[in-house]
């Protein structure tokens, strides 16, 4: 049946490549961010599944009548897509344009379920759903339709769409729109767009999104989108989100005892200490220091506020009933030493964060078979790599200025080069070269250079040693992880300068890496104190986005529209 | 018919990998609380947080200020304070909006009426509401339900869908209707992100449990204030 590779719904204009269905250009979906599904998307009509009266032209697009005409009500000549459509893009659209012999083109335009007979029109079974040319009415398996629309034909363009999240069809004529019509369409098979033609001489010509549409479907899928936000924005919030799942007796949802409605308070009382508990994550004390003052002045105001919510104990710990209890001082230390220590690595003072870190939370270092401490001396072995790529730069530099200033004394060069670079780099292996054989009697006192080429000298080697020392320590290691983080250390001695050198040496060697192993060690130390590596908000983000993806692999159309992305991040 | 897509069962690795797999950097979520700071008015811990995280708020810090002290007018229960600060903010928010002025009034005699200061209360709700109400049905059954706050004295005998006009929510009620139209003056956003998040977070999984059994999330203390591990 559908032997077509799949394609993703991005767009090539070129409409005549028939061998391989070209994809919509401008598919009237909105996609759902998932790194593992294609969203595959009807491209043309299937060879194989439509009627034999039907002449299909080669790109696919065009299906014209051959034959007998067909008899009234009760023999057709159909066809339909390669693909179903996929109901994770929300709504779906496409446009068939008209030609017959009249006003009233015995063709019906709608959509189709896999099984449902090449012989009868759309909307007459089971499974099918149409929109009629010659009576305008509208069909979803029935004999005798419903009035719906104008009649269509010769040169009409019919358009044909349905919103997933309310299994709701809709038609247009030339761009205006028609109106919803059906129930439950798509929402026990997939579903096809289909089309049935019964005249000699009748034929249709179908734009799966490979042109322009007449109808403006980007307003209309954007006006659905708000509303389909609008309304789970208007629904009441799930009381059992808000209870430990310990509270509730493990049996099925519908057993559950009625919860009261949460109230705005309750929910806005979650959503501080979400806040507050983010701040404390990531040591940011003086937002959470005013934060804190503010939500407790507020709360002192209304003092009849449910007793519940009462909390400011609470709220002054932040730290829940299952920890040891910290006081506040004893708290606001933790977060000021985990500030300390992250600011330390981000400012690649590895020492400092080393020294801290086994001060307060030794065991964030051991956890793991000691990875972090490993990561960490890693990092340290690379900064010191970087102090002296950095000095050798410099000591280039310095050779590069002092060698030109000789160049003057004694005119005029010989030099091979022809390029400028050519000339910067001899002059420079020229400097080198005098360098190491530089008689310090030739010059009064010290030069700058000479300064320079015995730091380089002092960085490198204490460098070397220190990575000499970091191999001892663990090169009998059977971890693969540790052993890997080495091998990618080690890798940024394969060149000369490791921030520019790009590739992943620059991933291990630039600002983000510390960035990152400053996180990892925030998290190692909150999981040794036996706390959550990421804040509940985050994960709070993390948990909806994957619920949103599953929507959409559940085929459920309404997920499409809820775009966390657009919705929270962007605006 | 039978529905075609069965009810699955989501393994926690998967979900744990999927969870894994969300992009969202901590400048993202850094915005969403500034969003929470600026909307509702936290205007120290929006300032430390714009220093401390280096992020940048679409307002000025002055503007949350003059919304808050409308809305402490409003939680302490002077709306005349409150009015008068509003309409130095900007004379149109008042004008322009027939329902938040009419709930301004309602609170006003709420107030009134908490202090015990009958005399006042009538004469205010003739003066001030009455015309308001001819208006619309709406604003008169409120204001009738607000008189009848008069029936009772402050006792137990009181219908709790008359008392609740007495509570702190009430005043929450009006003091956010009120913050909502000073921001969409501002042409600023109204809705807090975060709640939004809650509520996407609340349908999402609600919604999914129809379809598929799965790791829920809750937002019990123990898992917000992140002493669970």
């Amino acid at each position: 049946m559908n032997t077509e590779a799949g394609t993703k719904p991005t767009l090539s204009d070129n409409e005549e490549d028939s061998s391989v269905s070209p994809p919509p250009s401008r598919p009237a979906v909105i996609s759902i961010a998932s790194p593992d599904e294609v969203m595959k998307l009807p491209t043309r009509w299937s060879y194989e599944s439509r009627s034999s009266l039907l002449s299909l032209s080669e790109n696919g697009r065009e299906l014209s009548f051959q034959g007998q005409n067909c008899n009234g009500d009760r023999d057709a000549a159909a066809a339909r897509s390669i693909q179903p459509i996929p109901p994770a893009c929300g709504i779906y659209y496409y446009e068939v344009e008209i030609h017959s012999k009249g006003q009233k083109a015995h063709i019906s335009v709608g959509f189709a379920g896999p099984d449902v007979k090449p012989s009868r029109l759309p909307g007459w079974e089971p499974s099918s759903w149409g929109y009629h040319g010659d009576d305008g009415c509208s069909f979803a398996a029935e004999r005798h339709g419903t009035p719906y629309g104008p009649t269509f034909g010769l040169g009409d363009v019919v358009g044909c769409g349905i919103d997933f999240s309310t299994n709701r069809a809709f038609f247009t004529k030339n761009g205006t729109y028609l109106g919803s019509v059906f129930e439950n369409v798509g929402k026990y098979t997939p579903i096809h767009p289909a089309v049935g033609l019964q005249h000699v001489g009748e034929s249709v010509k179908v734009n799966f999104g490979h042109e322009k549409f007449l109808f403006d479907i980007d307003y209309y899928v954007l006006q659905e989108r708000q509303k389909t936000w609008a309304r789970i924005m208007s629904r009441p919030l799930d009381p059992t989100l808000f209870r430990s799942p310990a509270m509730s007796d493990g049996t099925a949802g519908d057993v559950e005892p009625l919860l009261p409605e949460v109230s705005e308070e309750q929910s806005k009382h979650t959503i501080n200490k979400l806040v507050l508990s983010y701040l404390a994550h990531h040591g940011y004390v003086k937002t959470m220091k005013a934060f804190q003052n503010q939500t407790r002045n507020t709360s002192e105001e209304t003092p009849s506020s449910p007793p519940s919510f009462d909390d400011d104990v609470e709220m002054d710990g932040i730290i829940g009933p299952s920890t040891p209890p910290l006081s506040t001082n004893a708290f606001e230390a933790d977060i000021e030493s985990r500030t300390q220590i992250v600011n330390c690595v981000l400012a690649g003072d590895i020492d400092a964060a080393l020294a801290k870190t086994r001060q307060h939370y030794p065991s964030a270092l051991d956890a793991e078979e000691g990875v972090m401490f490993v990561k960490l001396r890693c990092r340290k072995f690379v900064e010191l790599v970087l102090e002296s790529a950095e000095l050798e730069k410099k000591m280039k530099a310095v050779a590069s200025k002092e060698a030109s200033k000789e160049e003057d004394h004694m005119g005029m060069m010989d030099v091979d080069g022809d390029g400028d670079s050519m000339v910067s780099e001899s002059v420079i292996a020229n400097g080198s070269a005098r360098m190491s054989g530089y008689d310090p009697e030739r010059s009064s006192g010290i030069t700058e250079l000479q300064v320079v080429t015995r730091q380089y000298e002092a960085a490198l080697n204490s460098a070397l040693a220190y990575g000499q020392s970091l191999d001892n320590d663990f090169k009998i290691t059977h971890n693969l992880a540790i052993k890997n983080i080495f091998t990618q250390t080690f890798a940024i001695l394969s060149v000369s300068d490791p921030l520019s050198a790009g590739g992943s040496i620059t991933e291990v060697a630039g600002y983000n890496a510390r960035v990152q192993l400053a996180n990892e060690l925030n998290q190692a130390i909150l999981r040794s104190q036996g706390r959550p590596s990421n804040p509940a908000l985050e994960m709070m983000y993390r948990q909806t986005a994957v619920c949103l993806l599953h929507l959409g692999l559940s085929q459920v159309g309404a997920a499409a529209f809820a775009n966390m992305q657009k919705e929270l991040l962007d605006a | 018919m039978p529905p075609a897509y069965p009810n699955v069962q989501i393994h926690k690795e998967e979900w744990d990998r999927r969870l894994h797999d969300v992009q969202i950097s901590k400048s993202d979520l850094n915005r969403l609380i500034m969003d929470y700071l600026v909307i509702e008015g936290y205007k120290s811990a929006a300032e430390e947080f714009a220093q401390e995280a280096s992020v940048v708020p679409e307002v000025d810090f002055e503007s949350i200020e003059s919304r808050m002290k409308v809305r402490e007018a409003l939680q302490r229960g002077d709306v005349e304070g409150a009015i008068v600060r509003v309409n130095e903010l900007n004379p149109e928010i008042l004008d322009n909006n027939r329902a938040l002025f009419f709930h301004l009034q309602q609170q006003r005699l709420i107030e009134y009426i908490r202090q015990g200061r009958v005399a006042e209360a009538l004469q205010f709700a003739q003066d001030e509401l009455a015309q308001l109400g001819e208006h619309s049905p709406e604003f008169l059954s409120e204001l009738e339900r607000t008189m009848s706050l008069l029936a009772f004295d402050h006792s137990s005998s009181m219908p709790s869908s008359i008392g609740d006009l007495l509570s702190p929510a009430q005043r929450m009620k009006t003091a956010g209707e009120v913050n909502a139209a000073i921001l969409e003056s501002l042409s600023q956003g109204k809705e807090v992100k975060l709640v939004q998040l809650v509520k996407l977070l609340s349908w999402g999984q609600s919604t999914l449990q129809e379809h598929a059994s799965f790791p829920k999330m809750t937002l019990d203390d123990e898992t917000v204030l992140g002493s669970s591990p």
